[in-house]
């Protein structure tokens, strides 16, 4: 639709000079109400914005704005009722969390933060409703036109490289005595009744290559291993293991610590019951893809998952850590200018051939029917191109923040080899930073974007 | 006798080169940030010859993943249907694998026997397909094990051969002739012993890749295995996403969109994958393949039981990618064998 939107829109402006487009999306009991004090009060401003009521900010939805952008905007205005003066009591608070995070990773994709623009405008605030429409307007106007809202052309541009880091702080370990005791741990629970099944890994067809198998017979847990390639997150498959062999007994799973933070998700948002679980922690060194130790095993300290039921192995008690190499790696992009780096991720997002393997493989994508497949109204195009596949990426990202808890299997499987997992850190790194939030660390903490406190950060506003 | 000649690397250069200059496209394996794909190159710097295989197949020119069938706009007074105007350039897919080159093969017999598929025909007559034989085999391959090799010549128009520091060319089709007749004739023509040894160079491939073939005859028996209580055991791991089918070479099945509103939008033809839950969901919410093993089924057996009974070939070529790239590494080539072990015992 963009396309055809934006054509229309270019045709219609034909022959007058450019003048900036600015949706505003606003709420019906403080903010659109003082646009219409604006109005009564013949208090003059830029004609540029149109104005789309909500009840309220706390149904604005962050695939909203980027629709907007999608058709042509050139910047978009937020705006709702002040703190604690919301008609529905919190939801400009909720609001106001969501849009942080929002803003920060529509910010690091490169998105110029000028063209987004949150306010607090009350209805008796028609005069600062006047002063933002027309700021905003004068902003967007020395900026220039929002560009194409789509991958560039792929000829004479240079990959920007991000740095890697020098030096592993952990080197391979031999795995042989794990998987020993793993298959003997499995056996046991499959014989004295602990679980009807163990879901682990099992050599793949592939040299290297490890897959999730179902055991369900003790003689059958020989085929369990353990080593360094075990990278995938298996908790993916246990809600549904779960309900499949209700009755039957409990599901036991080999997880690693970072495996584990998705359990605890699981638990926080009702999908499991922890006493129909049986958590197999083995001792974890680290995992390796094509042999370098990924970058999620850099700074994890804890080796064991924290609540195992059974525990395979031990760690050493001095266990070497180092700082995560995409902290510096994200660092990096924002050093660049926004505009470079929108070139950098369109060019990486224009990869996508939607396959939605980063959905499928995410313990916490469990939704029966994901927003990408609604299509009355369809707010995120199917087609595998531009505009496309940045709301589909900019959804995923929102619909996890606070909820991934950076297993990074996203990435790992991506045939593309989108940074999935440097989206997913920048919106932790938000999250932690405004809000004091680390993900899959505690059950009984709410998840960041569906509370709030009075106090949150909102400089931006 | 077979139509070749033998190059050198600077003749093969120079001839790539003039194809660039004919106002042809050509698309060839390149580096697209860390990843080999097929895209189209500005120089023949820019093909990488020396290469396992790329991320995914180069249906995509083709087949884009993508594509608008036609635009609507309503205006006061009417309603405007655009089509977009095809693409009406030259395209030589330049250094494929046979593999890929045979999913083109199962590609045309989908879009092209019976009622033609307008863009596709459209686009597949204006392209050209120049496979490079392979040299050596990767751990997931199997061509051999499904009717292919590494020197198959299905769906190619010229083919490459490496040989000791220069390059055997074989025209296979009129369309290949014609790609390469502006400059044969100063080629040196290649030697019986050439191809020769080309063809030993391919039977140390085809040793290396070691598949036991699988049998015509499995189409059957896979068909009749339908309700084998296996595949709930084998289907167990599918997560349902799409990489599968959308890394396929020969996989054809797409899903069209309508994207827009009342008053203007497009529709678009977009790649779909049967493990999607979405593809057999009906209106209703009834969905006849209510469960991912049964989706898993489908792929399956629509490549090797429903496509061969129908066509005599396996709908599936062997390059193993789905092997390598799928999250939970399903082997269909393992599974075919597993099944038909089960259901003949």
């Amino acid at each position: 639709m963009s396309e055809s939107v934006a054509t229309v829109a270019s045709e219609n402006a034909g022959a007058v000079a450019w003048e900036p487009r600015i949706v505003a999306l606003v709420c019906n009991w403080c903010t659109y109400s003082g646009a219409d004090m604006a109005g009564t009060s013949r208090r003059g401003h830029a004609a540029n914005a149109r104005i789309v009521r909500f009840l309220c900010t706390g149904r604005l939805d962050p695939l909203f704005v980027v629709k907007a952008f999608e058709n042509g905007a050139d910047a978009v205005i937020a705006s709702g009722c002040h703190p604690g003066d919301c008609h529905y009591v919190q939801g400009n608070y909720l609001a106001r969390r969501r849009l942080t995070v929002f803003r920060s990773l529509m910010e690091f994709l490169g998105l110029d933060p000028r063209r987004l623009h949150f306010a607090w405008v009350s209805a008796s605030e028609g005069i600062k409703w006047a002063a933002t429409v027309d700021q905003v307007t004068e902003v967007v106007r020395a900026l220039g036109p929002v560009g194409r809202w789509a991958a560039p052309p792929l000829e004479g541009l240079e990959q920007f490289a991000l740095p890697e880091p020098d030096a592993e702080p952990r080197a391979s370990t031999d795995t042989a005595g794990l998987t020993e005791q793993l298959r003997e741990a499995a056996a046991a629970l499959l014989a004295e009744g602990g679980a009807s099944v163990v879901l682990g890994y099992a050599e793949g067809s592939l040299p290297g290559q490890r897959v999730p198998i179902f055991v369900t017979e003790p003689a059958e847990a020989a085929r369990l291993v353990w080593d360094e390639s075990c990278a995938a997150n298996l908790t993916v498959y246990l809600p549904d293991a779960v309900r499949r062999r209700h009755g039957d007994g409990k599901v036991a799973i080999v997880v690693k610590a970072c495996d584990a933070k998705a359990v605890t998700g699981f638990l926080r948002e009702n999908q499991l019951v922890r006493e129909d679980v049986v958590l197999v922690g083995v001792a974890c060194e680290g995992v390796r893809l094509e042999g370098r130790l990924a970058y999620k095993c850099y700074e994890c300290a804890e080796g064991v998952p924290a609540g195992a039921d059974v525990v395979v192995g031990e760690v050493a008690a001095a266990r070497a850590t180092a700082p995560d190499p995409r902290d510096a790696q994200i660092a990096a992009l924002e050093a660049l200018e926004p505009a470079e780096r929108w070139e950098y991720w369109q060019r990486q997002l224009d990869r996508c051939i939607r396959c939605y393997a980063c959905r499928a493989v995410c313990p916490l994508c469990y939704c029966g029917t994901c927003v990408a497949e609604k299509n009355q109204p369809q707010w995120i195009s199917k087609a595998a191109d531009g505009p496309g596949n940045t709301a589909w990426n900019v959804a995923r990202a929102m619909h996890l923040a606070g909820r991934c808890v950076g297993c990074d299997e996203c990435a790992r499987v991506c045939p593309s080899e989108i940074r999935l997992d440097l989206l997913n850190r920048r919106v932790a790194q938000e999250l932690q930073t405004s809000f004091g939030y680390r993900a899959g660390l505690d059950a009984s903490v709410p998840p960041p974007l569906t509370t709030f406190r009075p106090d949150d950060p909102g400089e931006f506003l | 006798m077979i139509l070749g000649w033998r190059l050198t690397d600077a003749e093969r250069r120079e001839w790539l080169e003039r194809l660039l200059g004919s106002g042809r496209r050509v698309v060839a394996p390149t580096r697209d940030g860390g990843l080999l794909l097929f895209r189209p190159i500005a120089s023949p710097d820019e093909a990488v010859l020396d290469y396992g295989n790329t991320r995914w197949s180069p249906k995509e020119h083709l087949f884009p993943r993508a594509e608008e069938l036609f635009s609507y706009r309503l205006t006061a007074d009417e309603v405007k249907l655009e089509q977009r105007a095809p693409d009406a350039v030259e395209q030589v897919l330049f250094g494929l694998r046979p593999c890929d080159a045979a999913g083109l093969a199962r590609l045309d017999s989908v879009f092209l026997d019976g009622a033609p598929d307008a863009s596709y025909a459209e686009r597949r007559s204006r392209t050209f397909t120049v496979s490079l034989a392979c040299d050596s085999a990767r751990p997931e391959c199997f061509c051999t094990a499904v009717g292919g090799s590494p020197g198959g010549t299905d769906g190619s128009d010229l083919q490459l051969v490496h040989l000791d520091g220069s390059w055997l060319l074989r025209a296979l089709t009129d369309k290949g002739v014609q790609l390469v007749e502006t400059v044969s004739a100063l080629w040196e023509q290649a030697t019986d012993e050439d191809w020769a040894a080309a063809k030993e160079c391919q039977r140390a491939v085809e040793e290396e890749i070691a598949r036991t073939p699988l049998a015509a005859e499995w189409a059957g028996v896979l068909d009749g295995a339908f309700g084998h209580p296996l595949w709930a055991a084998v289907g167990e791991r599918c997560l349902g996403c799409g990489v599968c089918a959308y890394v396929c070479p020969s996989c054809s099945c797409f899903d069209v969109d309508d994207n827009g509103s009342a008053f203007c939008g497009t529709r678009c033809r977009l790649w779909d994958s049967c493990g999607f839950a979405s593809f057999t969901k009906h209106a209703s919410g009834h969905n006849p393949r209510p469960d991912q093993p049964s989706r898993y089924r489908q792929r399956v057996l629509h490549k090797f039981a429903y496509y061969p009974l129908e066509h005599g070939s396996f709908m599936c070529v062997g390059c193993g990618r789905c092997t390598v790239l799928c999250p939970v590494g399903l082997d269909i080539q393992q599974t075919v064998r597993r099944v038909v072990e089960e259901a003949l015992a």
